[in-house]
C-alpha cells in the first residue's frame, strides 16, 4: 500500500456516500500529499538560503559565543563579567593584570607611590580614542570623577571611594590622593578610561562610546550580540582579526551545536563537563584547558548551634570526596582547592591545613564535638542541615553528591535550589545552615577583608557566615595599610592559614578555564580570570573567505 | 454589535485594574532588592539609601502603587533599572519578534491541525485516526526542551537547511515557530476531531444528506463551520499563551522576544520592567478574549450580542 492511500476495507462504518467522500478524500489526498512531498524536498532547503538580516558574519570576523548578554559596556557602569571582559577590548585602563594577578603597564608606562596616600601615573604619549582625539590626563581625571560623583550612580564607586581627589598634573601625569592608606589601591588603576565630554551619567544607547582600546564599538543589541571592528591605530598595533562578534546564546547546548555547524568560531568556559568528550569526536575543535581562578567554596552559617563547632566544621570538610566529584561530575575540569587564592597568585600560600577525604576521621570528630550517632549503622541521623544553591542542573548534581557523601557520616542534608535572585537574598539575610557559590575574578588579596572581617558582615559586605575573629580582624587591617609586597604575602599568608584552621568555608575546587576554538585560530592565551584580552593577539592561519 | 463592544471594552477597566493590582503587589513580594542590583554589593549603605529614594523604593508599598497606577494610565511605565532605557521602548523593541514567533506558530498549528483533525473525523476508528492520535499524544509529550534541539540537529547540522539559532529571515523562523507551534497543533487536531464528531450527530446535517448535498460539502461546509466554536475558542487561549511568553523557545533558538525579557526582568528584580512585560501579557490577554468573542459572530451567525 503507497502512502497516502487507503485501504477501504477497515473502514467499521460505511454509507454509500461515505464511500463516495471516502474517494473523494482519497484522490484529494493522494494529489496533494504527493505534491506538498514534491516542494517540500525542493523548497525547504531554499527557505535556510532565503536572504536574511545582514550578515551574521562580516568578513573576517570572529564569532564568540557568550552565554549571557553585557548589561554596560561603559567601564564606569560595567559589573557583570562579561560586560568587564567586552568593556576591556574596548577600553584602556591606567594598568592591567597578568596570568600572576600582578600589575602591569597600560596606559601608564609607569606608576609610582609617593607616600602612602599619594600615587603618581605618568601616561603614554601618543594614544588616541577610537575617534582620533588625544588621550591625556584630563581624560583620566573625568573618568574617575563621574564615576565617584554619587549623582551619577555608578557602581564602581563603592570600589573608588577611598580616592579623596584627581589630580592633572600635566598632560600626561595624573595623581590620585586618597582618603587613607590603602594598599589594594592599584585595583582601582583597572577602570577603563573615557574620553572627557562623554555622558557622565548611564547613557541609554551606549552604541556611541569611544574608547582607546585595541577594538571599537560598532554594534550593542542587549541581548544580542556586541560587534567590536579592530582599532587601526591601537598603539600596541592593530588586532591581526578584522573584528570580533559576541553572540548571545544563553543555553549551552545550543552553543555547542552553534560550534559545530560553524557559525561560532570560539567559546570559552560555559560548557557543560558532558559536553566536552562530544566536542572532541565530532569536531575538529582545538580545546585548552587552563589553571583557573574561579574558586567554588561552602560556606557556613557560624551563628548556627551545630556549625559554630569547628569540629562539625572539619568533619564535614572530611566527608566530602571532592576528588570523586571533579572526576565524575565535572569531568576532571577543576582543581582541589586549598583556599581562596589558586596557586597562580603571588600572595599564595601552600602550607595549610588540608582535608583529604577521610570519612573515618569525620566521624571521629563527630563523636568529639559531641553528636554521636544515634544508632550506628541505622538510618537515623545525628543530625539535619539544609544546603541552598541555585536551579543550574550542574549545581544540583553536586548537592545530590554532597547529600550522599554526608550520609554516610550521619549528616542528613535537606538539599533546597532556588531561583539566583532568591538564593543570593537569603544567604545575604544569613538564612541559610550551608550554601555554595563561587567567588570570580580575584584580584588582590584585600577580598578577605570583605569576606571575612567583622565589619563585612551584610549589608556592609559579603561576611555572609557571620564570621567573627580578632586576630584576623588586625591582619586584615594591617594587609591593606601595608603596601611592600613581601610584607603583605607575609600577613595574607598568615590569614590563609588561620582561615584554613578555623575553615569558615570549606574550599571544593578551582575551576579550570576551558576555552573551544576553531583549529585556524592561533595566538590565544587563556588568562586565568577568564579575561579575554588575548583576542587582540589571535590570528586566524586559513583567513575566513569573504561572506 | 457596536453595544456589546463598548460595554464589553468598558469590563477591561476593572479587569485591567485587578491585574495591575495581582502584578504589582506579587512582584513586590519576591524576595530581592534592585537597588543591589544597580549598584552591585560593594556599595555603601548610603549610596543605596539614595538611590532608593531616588526610584521611590523607601516610600511605602501603597504609595508606591498609586504612583505605578498613575503612571499605567498615562502610559508611562517608566525606566528599567536593570538595562538601559523606557520601558515602553524595551518592550517594543522586542513586541515584533514575539509576534513574528506567535503568528507563525500559530500558522503552523491550523496547517497542520485543521487537515489532520478533519482526516481524523472522516477516518475515524482507521489508521489515518489513530495516526492523528499518535502525533497529538507526541505533540503533548515532547517537551520544547527536547524538541527544538533535536530539529536543531537534524536540520540545521545534519542536513544543513536552516540555521541554529537567532531571528533573521524566514529560514530562522522555521524551526523555532514548529518547537513552539506543536505542541498548540496537537490540541487543535484533537479539538478539531471531536468537534466535527459532535456536530456530524446533528439533525441539520442528515437534512443536508437527505437533500442530497455531496459528502464533501456536508463535512466541510455545514459541519466543520459549525465546529469551529471550539477551535477558535482554544485558538484564542493559545494565543494568549504564546504571546505571554515561548520563554523555553526564545531562550534554546535565541529569539529576541518578550519572553526572555521577562524572565530577566524578573531574575534582576527590575520591578518596572517585569511590570510592564507582564501587563502587556494580560492586556494581549484581554484582547484575545474580545477578538475570539467577535470571531463568534461570524462563524455562527445565530449568535448575537443585541440584548
Amino acid at each position: 500500500m503507497l502512502p497516502g492511500e487507503l485501504c477501504i476495507c477497515q473502514e467499521k462504518e460505511t454509507t454509500t456516500s461515505h464511500n463516495f467522500l471516502s474517494g473523494k478524500i482519497h484522490l484529494i489526498e493522494k494529489f496533494t500529499t504527493r505534491l506538498l512531498l514534491t516542494l517540500s524536498l525542493a523548497l525547504v532547503p531554499q527557505l535556510g538560503c532565503l536572504p536574511s538580516s545582514p550578515s551574521d558574519r562580516p568578513p573576517g570576523y570572529l564569532i564568540i559565543g557568550l552565554e549571557s548578554s553585557p548589561t554596560h559596556l561603559d567601564p564606569r557602569y560595567a559589573t557583570d563579567a562579561n560586560s568587564a571582559r567586552i568593556a576591556a577590548l574596548i577600553f584602556s585602563s591606567l594598568t592591567r593584570m597578568d596570568e600572576r594577578s600582578r600589575f602591569k603597564p597600560d596606559l601608564a608606562e609607569r606608576w609610582e607611590m609617593i607616600d602612602e596616600r599619594t600615587y603618581l601615573f605618568h601616561l603614554k604619549k601618543g594614544v588616541t580614542f577610537h575617534n582620533g582625539q588625544p588621550l591625556t590626563a584630563a581624560d583620566v581625571k573625568f573618568t574617575y570623577e563621574t564615576a565617584l560623583d554619587p549623582k551619577n550612580q555608578s557602581p564602581k564607586r563603592g570600589l573608588l571611594n577611598v580616592v579623596e581627589a584627581v589630580d592633572q598634573l600635566g598632560p600626561y601625569t595624573v595623581r590620585f590622593r586618597l582618603k587613607a592608606p590603602h594598599a589594594p589601591f592599584l585595583e582601582s588603576s583597572m577602570l577603563g578610561i573615557v574620553p572627557e565630554g562623554s555622558p557622565r551619567g548611564r547613557d541609554p544607547t551606549e552604541n556611541g562610546l569611544i574608547g582607546s582600546g585595541p577594538f571599537s564599538l560598532e554594534k550593542f543589541l542587549p541581548g544580542e550580540k556586541v560587534v567590536l571592528k579592530a582599532n587601526t591605530t591601537y598603539w600596541e598595533g592593530q588586532p591581526s582579526v578584522p573584528g570580533l562578534v559576541f553572540k548571545i546564546i544563553p543555553d549551552a547546548i545550543i552553543r555547542v551545536l552553534e560550534f559545530k555547524k560553524g557559525s561560532v568560531d570560539f567559546l570559552q568556559n560555559d560548557i557543560e563537563p558532558d559536553m566536552l568528550p562530544w566536542l572532541k569526536s565530532n569536531t575538529n575543535a582545538s580545546i585548552l584547558t587552563r589553571q583557573g581562578t574561579i574558586y567554588q567554596y561552602i560556606g557556613f552559617n557560624l551563628e548556627h548551634p551545630i556549625l559554630r563547632h569547628r569540629e562539625v566544621r572539619h568533619a564535614i570538610a572530611y566527608a566530602i570526596d571532592r576528588e570523586a566529584i571533579i572526576r565524575h561530575l565535572l569531568k576532571g575540569l577543576a582543581t582541589p582547592a586549598t583556599g581562596l587564592l589558586s596557586p597562580l597568585h603571588w600572595a599564595y600560600e601552600s602550607s595549610v591545613l588540608r582535608f583529604s577525604y577521610n570519612p573515618e576521621e569525620a566521624n571521629r570528630l563527630l563523636d568529639q564535638a559531641g553528636f554521636l550517632d544515634p544508632d550506628g549503622e541505622g538510618p537515623l541521623p545525628r543530625f539535619k542541615l539544609s544546603y541552598k544553591t541555585t536551579t543550574l542542573d550542574l549545581r544540583r548534581r553536586i548537592a545530590e553528591a554532597l547529600k550522599e557523601q554526608l550520609e554516610k557520616v550521619g549528616i542528613e542534608l535537606d538539599v533546597r535550589t532556588f531561583e539566583w535572585g532568591t538564593f543570593y537574598e537569603d544567604i545575604k539575610k544569613g538564612r541559610f545552615h550551608l550554601y555554595s557559590l563561587a567567588w570570580v575574578g580575584i584580584a588582590d588579596p584585600d577580598i578577605y577583608f570583605t569576606i571575612f572581617h567583622s565589619s563585612s558582615i551584610p549589608p556592609h559586605g559579603n561576611n555572609r557566615g557571620r564570621y567573627r575573629n580578632p586576630k584576623i580582624d588586625q591582619l586584615l587591617d594591617r594587609g591593606r595599610r601595608i603596601s611592600n609586597l613581601d610584607e603583605r604575602r607575609g600577613i595574607y599568608s598568615r590569614v590563609q592559614k588561620m582561615l584554613a584552621h578555623d575553615l569558615p568555608y570549606i574550599p571544593l575546587w578551582w575551576v579550570k578555564n576551558v576555552v573551544v576554538m576553531k583549529p585556524t585560530i592561533r595566538g590565544f592565551i587563556p588568562y586565568p580570570d577568564g579575561d579575554l584580552i588575548s583576542l587582540k593577539e589571535v590570528s586566524l592561519a586559513i583567513p575566513y573567505p569573504p561572506s | 454589535m457596536m453595544k456589546y463592544l463598548l460595554s464589553r471594552i468598558l469590563l477591561f477597566l476593572p479587569a485591567f485594574l485587578g491585574a495591575a493590582t495581582l502584578i504589582f503587589f506579587l512582584i513586590h513580594l519576591i524576595p530581592g532588592d534592585p537597588v543591589e542590583v544597580m549598584l552591585g554589593e560593594t556599595a555603601s549603605p548610603a549610596d543605596k539609601e539614595t538611590l532608593r529614594q531616588e526610584l521611590g523604593l523607601d516610600q511605602p508599598l501603597l504609595a508606591q502603587y498609586l504612583r505605578f497606577l498613575s503612571g499605567l494610565a498615562s502610559g508611562d511605565l517608566g525606566d528599567s533599572l536593570s538595562q538601559q532605557g523606557r520601558v515602553m521602548d524595551l518592550i517594543l523593541r522586542r513586541l515584533p519578534a514575539t509576534l513574528e514567533l506567535t503568528l507563525a506558530a500559530m500558522g503552523i498549528a491550523l496547517m497542520i491541525a485543521l487537515p489532520l483533525g478533519i482526516v481524523a473525523a472522516v477516518k475515524r476508528q482507521t489508521w489515518m485516526d489513530h495516526t492523528s492520535l499518535l502525533f497529538s499524544l507526541l505533540g503533548l509529550s515532547i517537551p520544547n526542551f527536547w524538541l527544538g534541539p533535536l530539529l536543531i540537529i537534524v536540520f540545521s547540522i545534519e542536513l544543513g537547511w536552516f540555521p541554529v539559532s537567532g531571528r533573521g529571515g524566514l529560514g530562522h523562523l522555521i524551526l523555532p515557530s514548529i518547537t513552539l507551534g506543536t505542541a498548540m497543533a496537537a490540541v487543535l487536531t484533537r479539538i478539531t476531531r471531536s468537534s466535527l464528531l459532535e456536530v456530524i450527530q446533528e439533525d441539520y446535517i442528515k437534512t443536508a444528506r437527505g437533500k442530497g448535498l455531496s459528502e464533501w460539502s456536508v463535512w466541510l461546509k455545514h459541519a466543520l463551520r459549525n465546529s469551529l466554536l471550539s477551535v477558535i475558542t482554544i485558538v484564542g487561549l493559545q494565543f494568549g499563551s504564546l504571546l505571554a511568553g515561548a520563554i523555553i523557545t526564545e531562550t534554546i533558538f535565541t529569539w529576541p522576544g518578550l519572553g526572555r525579557l521577562t524572565i530577566h526582568a524578573i531574575q534582576t528584580r527590575d520591578y518596572p520592567l517585569a511590570q510592564g512585560c507582564i501587563m502587556l501579557i494580560s492586556v494581549s490577554y484581554l484582547v484575545v478574549n474580545l477578538a475570539t468573542d467577535l470571531l463568534y459572530k461570524f462563524a455562527d451567525p445565530r449568535i448575537t450580542y443585541e440584548k
